[in-house]
């Protein structure tokens, strides 16, 4: 009941009680505090369609239980805000607004069935594309106040890398950068440069035009918060942090598929990565571990025992060499991820105004290749230091916890092992999650596995995404069917006790009964 | 008593409108007839009380026609007469659905194992069949054409994959129905496993489909997708039987639903075990869309007395038709609210409008209403809402009356208008549904804004939903009070259902109209929205393909220009939009490359009038054509006194001084070559002003004379780029290209990787035209021959990842070819690998650059690939300027994706593009080529 209420509004309290008749589910419940103002009297019976409910005598008090139920129940209510990505070409490469009146017509639907917004991806080469400093967020701009109009929630995603596979590639003032010095990219063992994304390695070297990337993304937020300085903390209501390539915090191990099946590659040789571990190494007094990356790591397509480096059984990884050099790795990305958060936290901590507070996340990627071998070698090649013998998604998390930020979790369709993984570190370090799912799914089966991962309790899905074969009527169905059941427990009410913590929903919506009550309670 | 006053003002009439006969015509149509209620009440109570206001004769009225009125009626005690002040007929358009059934059956004939489906339509209209089949084998879901003899007479084909077939009238209608119908025969041997079809409306270009898809006719066994199969009722619930309106010209034809009951599939099932299904019948409502004009007239008449103005509204349009209006106290139309007194059935809507339901007519031929004003308002602002959601409004504003005769003859109403003639027939007002906007502030205080967004603004469409959430939430409140019934909540939720459902609907239509599909090709892709680069002699229209327009041996006949007259339709079939024709002068060698005199064009390829007729007939197919312009050199008709052949006869009767100095053969006095030597006929020095006078004097007769649109330049090695350029200048040509070719560099007797040396030199010529011709790009050709024939397609990356050939540096001024009159056909100085001519074409004419196809490969085995390449690139718009992203070039595979939208691969290699957000469909492959296209 928290966000959705906060906006204050008649309009939502009473959207939230025709979700109740439109609950399959509803038990018989009665709910009335002492003094009687308020009957909320629930009769349902377990069976499609037939559903009544009635309030009698409505008071201007329903506001004042309502918004107190607000504070009462802010972390009690299973209330998960559903998002649905915008396509992704919404902004073409050439900063023009594409689809919009398919847009606007698919955010009709959406706000309809419920669901709180949609999130929407923000690109450093489009909006800075030409020059250095120069941004430009009229298109953008136009997005954002679709979504407002529509009512809903926007959850922006800023993509610090490029995507060249989708025609989108870093600011050309970067490339032209990069072409006379390649080495502010991730760069392989055979000097194959990953123009998508800048190495982290060059974070805070003043290399763009007299700034240093990490300023660069700086003012790009700055640009964003003066910008959008109407919508943050109203309409915006997330700022997803580009943290790599893919805007996941992790190394383009394997750049040209992400889901392939080999293992990946390190990806620390450009000059500012092998200057920073040849410092580390000396630091260490091991100066010779300092020249290079693992000479024994296998290439790209590789299965984990086909070279020395990760050998399941006294694998390269094992060895002190490899501690250190796979410790100096994953920090490398940890302090990275440290950065860009600490940095959009400090940009966004201080919104003008009474606006709400903007929740910061970051991606997580789901490696789930080779998750189950002893040594996890692709999730060692993309950066993170997790393996049969170590937790590696604990500094990570705790990262995350001391920049206040979510996590967010992309294929939910798909993996559950490394989810499950994921989700435990961040519970421990109490780090919010939500989920994407990978593609689109014209099946149930998609529905069902992201539906399981979502019996974890996350705070937050994002359906990816709008788009023809997102309406189409093969998926749409799909669709309201999944977000029908997604947060109504299929189990028959009459099973549940009145007061207990089954909160009922619609779409996105949540009523928790509990909380209700008390909140009634409180006012008698 | 009615004091109601009717009086003529013909100063009026004269200004509004100088046709005074059409004015009595119109008088004597003018009869309102007041019925006795009228002299029972005041003017001021006034409020549409004239319940028998015969208004049948509004309909006459034509805008701009002053109109007086009277009354006939001699109960009404005082004649009453106004001053007309406004008359203004409205054309309304709107569409209206009318309900038609496509019907399928499946006719099973046991003696002969073939099978008839007749595909039929009950609606008049030009209906067309636009089908296509899939094979029993076949799991994709491409139509292909079916084969020959199951074609219906008067089928026309449509590219590679469809049908085209016109529905007629059928003998079998029945009780006065008309019936639409096509037959296809079947056969079992012809393996077809099923039949997909639209149908278009001829007349109004409108495609109907089967919920969003293409209809399809299950004739196999096996071939069950359960899904979208025609007669498939599962998940049809989740779709409820609403006609889903999609805009545009795409409409869904839902099926029925029987009637709500059971869906008859039980029967169905059992028949799809037999091989071929015998016996099939289902009918599929679909809406036709039809415009229907209506009018509404508004006539302001005066009553001074009372200081009042009365707003008559009449209307033919059918149904409950209600204004939504309010009026306006300036120019600046602002929406008020006028004071209490309102017509009856007036509805206060969200303190911002009224509505106003009008009356029925008696005679149920639309309806009016009569308002009362005040007369110091300035206008009336108005939109009518029909039924349901449907909001007419004017041309995209408010209808705006105005309601005193100063406004009303000055400013308001534009002279020019009424005084132009057809400025009558240009009140067409537009059917957008719903053009103005109700927004709903977020506080949800139910504030109504008028916003001035129009139609296609994307934000309009918010207030639909607004509306939406408002009758969720009225639903509420009527839940609250306790009379309301349980049915009536039921209800009201099972539409909120429906109207999500169509919502959906609608934005699948629009999202799928905003991305081509084979059914509507010319929906642009975002991306191609830049603008158009002018047409520009170095590039054509940027879209251009060449055809090589023949070999070494075309001369051998005597006649190829009437050889190539045969075959122009042809190679405008195969999608080419320039030929390159052979050398046509005078020639000592018989293909034409060793020039006598420059004005005789009798040749081996035929005479100068079969010449300008072949062109004639190219230009007549659409086919811009190249004349091949050998300007470096040119033989000699006569001896010098040294017994050197350098002294020119003909039109241009140069002597030595036209010939280069530097070359001893030919003792030139002229100045020394500005590029290459080409040893076997003198070089002419186009050094000098008056060689080149004369050429582009040449030229320009060739372009006038005969017709050409750009030339093809031989040997361009041998004179300065610089020199070119004035040609060009000086003939400016539709497209122009030159022939620089040098060799490639070898280390070693192995190509080296780095050929920029090479491209640079073509560049470097290209850039001497100043880019007012393209070259041929060698290099790419080079490397093509070491990629493909050694198996090394890591050479087509270059080390910055880009094509390794001109076409990397400079795409668009890159003519591609593979092979030409010179590297292959009978001479094969150079040919081009092999067995490995596709993978050529399927590279060059996938990527930027102008790519050329060689006559010989043109009409050989590889016509159909290269033809659904070329057909490829033009519907995928690929063009000179087209961007390349090399995604793998490694030993044995090369693959790269060209503007986002066509992946291709070359070699043994394995590779596909990958499914991310994109949706690859295979369209193209042959031996170690793939081709895909984004769907």
């Amino acid at each position: 009941m928290e966000m959705s209420m906060v906006g204050c509004s008649q309009m939502n309290a009473e959207r939230v009680d025709l979700g109740f008749q439109r609950l399959p589910c509803c038990g018989h419940e009665r709910i009335c505090n002492k003094r009687d103002q308020i009957k909320v009297n629930l009769r349902s019976k377990w069976r499609r369609g037939a559903i009544r409910v009635s309030l009698k005598e409505i008071t201007p008090e329903k506001c004042i239980v309502r918004e107190g139920c607000l504070k009462m129940s802010h972390d009690k209510t299973n209330r998960l805000p559903l998002f649905v990505g915008l396509p992704l070409d919404t902004i073409s490469a050439c900063n023009a607004l594409n689809h919009a009146k398919a847009i606007a017509a698919g955010l009709r639907p959406l706000k309809l069935l419920g669901v709180e917004g949609v999130s929407f991806p923000i690109w450093w080469g489009i909006v800075e594309g030409e020059t250095a400093g120069s941004y430009d967020w009229s298109s953008h701009l136009e997005v954002a106040e679709m979504v407002r109009e529509a009512g809903l929630k926007l959850n922006v995603a800023f993509n610090f890398h490029g995507s060249t596979a989708r025609g989108i590639t870093l600011p050309k003032w970067v490339l032209k950068v990069g072409e006379e010095n390649p080495d502010i990219f991730f760069t392989d063992r055979g000097g194959k440069r990953f123009r998508d994304c800048l190495s982290l390695g060059t974070d805070e070297l003043a290399l763009l035009s007299g700034k240093s990337p990490l300023q660069a993304y700086g003012d790009f937020m700055e640009s964003f918060k003066s910008e959008f300085s109407n919508f943050l903390g109203s309409t915006i209501t997330e700022l997803t942090i580009g943290l790599g390539p893919n805007g996941e915090l992790r190394y383009p191990s394997l750049p040209e598929n992400p889901n392939s099946t080999g293992v990946g590659e390190f990806q620390c040789y450009d000059k500012h990565m092998l200057a920073n571990l040849q410092q580390h190494a000396r630091t260490l007094g091991h100066h010779q571990w300092g020249y290079s990356g693992p000479h024994d790591a296998p290439p790209y397509d590789s299965s984990p025992d086909s070279s020395n480096f990760f050998r399941q059984y006294n694998g390269s990884w094992e060895t002190p060499y490899g501690n250190f050099f796979l410790s100096w790795y994953s920090n490398c990305l940890i302090s990275h991820g440290n950065r860009m958060l600490s940095k959009a936290a400090g940009i966004f901590r201080n919104l003008p105004g009474n606006s709400f507070p903007v929740r910061i996340s970051g991606k997580i990627p789901t490696v789930h290749q080779w998750c189950n071998t002893r040594s996890h070698a692709a999730e060692l090649t993309s950066g993170f230091y997790e393996t049969s013998e170590r937790d590696g998604y604990s500094d990570v998390m705790k990262m995350f916890a001391e920049n206040s930020a979510g996590v967010v979790l992309p294929s939910m369709d798909l993996s559950d092992s490394i989810v499950k993984r994921v989700k435990e570190a961040c519970d421990a370090h109490g780090v919010s999650v939500s989920g994407e799912n990978s593609q689109l799914k014209g099946n149930s089966g998609g529905f069902a596995k992201i539906k399981k991962n979502l019996e974890m309790g996350l705070a937050g899905f994002t359906y990816m995404r709008m788009g023809a074969d997102f309406f189409s009527p093969e998926h749409w169905p799909l669709f309201t069917d999944f977000i029908w059941h997604l947060e109504m427990p299929e189990k028959d009410s009459d099973d549940v006790a009145v007061g207990s913590k089954g909160a009922q929903t619609f779409g996105g919506v949540s009523v928790s009964h509990e909380s209700k009550e008390k909140t009634l309670q409180l006012q008698a | 008593m009615a004091t109601l006053r009717l009086k003529p003002s013909l100063h009026h009439h004269t200004k509004w409108n100088p046709r005074s006969n059409q004015k009595l015509r119109n008088y004597s149509n003018w009869n309102p007839r007041l019925n006795h209620k009228l002299r029972n009440s005041t003017f001021s109570g006034l409020n549409c009380i004239y319940k028998r206001f015969d208004i049948r004769s509004f309909s006459k009225i034509k805008p701009g026609v002053v109109v007086r009125a009277s009354s006939t009626n001699t109960s009404v005690e005082e004649a009453v007469a106004s001053d007309v002040l406004f008359t203004e007929t409205f054309q309304l358009k709107r569409s209206e659905k009318v309900e038609g059934k496509i019907s399928v059956r499946v006719d099973h004939q046991k003696d002969d194992d073939k099978s008839q489906v007749a595909i039929g339509c009950n609606l008049p209209g030009k209906w067309v069949l636009h089908w296509g089949v899939t094979y029993y084998d076949d799991v994709s879901s491409e139509w292909d054409q079916p084969p020959p003899d199951m074609r219906p007479p008067d089928s026309i084909a449509i590219k590679d994959y469809a049908i085209e077939t016109p529905l007629k009238k059928s003998p079998l209608a029945v009780e006065g129905n008309s019936l639409y119908e096509v037959q296809i025969d079947i056969k079992v041997n012809h393996s077809v496993g099923a039949l997909h079809f639209v149908l278009k409306d001829e007349e109004t270009g409108a495609w109907y489909q089967h919920r969003g898809r293409d209809f399809r006719v299950c004739l196999l066994e096996d071939l069950q997708d359960e899904n979208d199969k025609v007669g498939d009722k599962k998940s049809f619930s989740l779709w409820p039987g609403d006609f889903v309106k999609m805009p545009e010209v795409l409409l869904t034809a839902i099926k029925r639903e029987a009637n709500g009951q059971e869906p008859n599939g039980d029967g169905k099932d059992a028949r799809k075990k037999a091989k071929l299904i015998e016996e099939f019948y289902d009918e599929y409502i679909f809406m036709k869309e039809k415009m229907v004009g209506n009018y509404l007239t508004v006539s302001v008449q005066e009553n001074e007395e009372k200081n009042k103005a009365l707003v008559l509204f009449d209307t033919d349009l059918p149904g409950n038709v209600i204004i939504h209006w309010g009026v306006c106290r300036d120019n600046g139309k602002k929406w008020e609210i006028p004071q209490a007194s309102h017509p009856p059935s007036t509805n206060l809507f969200r303190k911002k409008a009224l509505q106003t339901s009008l009356q029925f007519k008696e005679n149920g031929g639309g309806s009016w209403g009569l308002f009362t004003l005040d007369k110091e308002l300035a206008g009336l602002l108005f939109v009518l809402k029909l039924d349901g959601y449907t909001w007419l409004n004017n041309n995209g504003s408010d209808f705006y009356i105005p309601l005193s005769a100063e406004i009303g003859t000055s400013s308001v109403r534009p002279t020019e208008k009424i005084n132009a003639p057809e400025g009558h027939k240009e009140e067409d007002i537009s059917n957008d549904v719903k053009n103005d906007t109700w927004t709903i502030e977020e506080s949800g205080s139910s504030q109504l804004e008028k916003s001035q967004s129009g139609a296609n603004s994307p934000v309009s469409r918010v207030s639909y939903t607004d509306e939406i959430i408002n009758e969720i939430r009225s639903l509420v409140s009527d839940i609250s009070s306790e009379r309301s019934a349980n049915m009536k909540s039921k209800d009201a939720r099972e539409s909120i259902l429906q109207e999500i459902e169509k919502l959906a609907a609608e934005a699948y239509s629009i999202f799928r109209s905003s991305i081509p599909t084979f059914l509507k090709e010319l929906v642009s892709e975002p991306e191609i929205e830049k603008p158009q680069p002018k047409i520009c002699s170095g590039t054509g229209t940027g879209y251009e393909v060449l055809c090589q327009g023949f070999n070494w041996e075309s001369h051998k006949s005597g006649r190829w220009y009437s050889e190539l007259y045969e075959k122009a339709a042809d190679i405008v079939s195969l999608g080419f939009t320039v030929i390159w024709l052979p050398p046509p002068t005078e020639s000592v060698s018989p293909e034409g490359y060793m020039p006598k005199d420059l004005y005789n064009l009798n040749s081996r390829y035929g005479t100068i009038e079969e010449l300008k007729t072949l062109v004639r007939r190219f230009h007549e197919v659409g086919i811009k054509v190249l004349g091949d312009a050998v300007l470096n050199h040119r033989c000699a008709h006569y001896k010098n006194q040294n017994g050197v052949w350098n002294i020119f006869g003909g039109r241009l009767n140069w002597d030595d001084r036209a010939i280069v100095a530097d070359d001893p053969h030919f003792q030139g006095r002229g100045n020394k070559s500005s590029g290459d030597n080409f040893h076997a006929a003198p070089n002419i020095d186009h050094s000098q002003d008056f060689v080149r006078n004369d050429l582009k004097e040449w030229l320009n007769w060739l372009r006038n004379e005969i017709g050409y649109d750009g030339w093809r330049l031989d040997f361009v090695r041998g004179f300065w780029g610089g020199y070119v350029k004035d040609y060009l200048d000086a003939t400016e040509p539709y497209f122009a290209v030159g022939e620089y070719w040098d060799s490639l560099s070898y280390t070693y007797g192995e190509m080296d990787h780095n050929q920029d040396a090479h491209r640079q030199r073509i560049i470097d010529w290209i850039n001497a035209t100043n880019g007012t011709a393209g070259a041929f790009d060698v290099t790419t050709k080079g490397i093509l021959h070491s990629a493909l024939g050694k198996c090394e397609y890591w050479r087509l990356s270059d080390q910055k990842g880009k094509p390794p050939g001109v076409v990397g540096w400079w795409p668009s001024r890159a003519v591609t070819f593979i092979e030409n009159h010179d590297t292959g056909s009978t001479q094969g100085h150079w040919r081009f690998p092999s067995g490995k001519e596709m993978q050529g074409y399927a590279y060059i004419l996938t990527h930027p650059g102008t790519p050329a196809v060689f006559y010989d490969h043109i009409f050989s085995h590889y016509r159909d690939e290269i033809s659904a390449l070329i057909g490829l690139r033009h519907r995928k718009k690929i063009n000179c300027r087209s961007t390349v992203e090399i995604r793998k070039a490694e030993r044995d595979v090369y693959a790269a994706t060209i503007d986002d939208r066509v992946t291709v691969k070359i070699g043994p290699g394995h590779y596909e593009p990958p499914s991310g957000s994109q949706n690859w469909s295979l369209i193209a492959q042959g031996q170690d080529y793939k081709v895909w296209e984004v769907l």
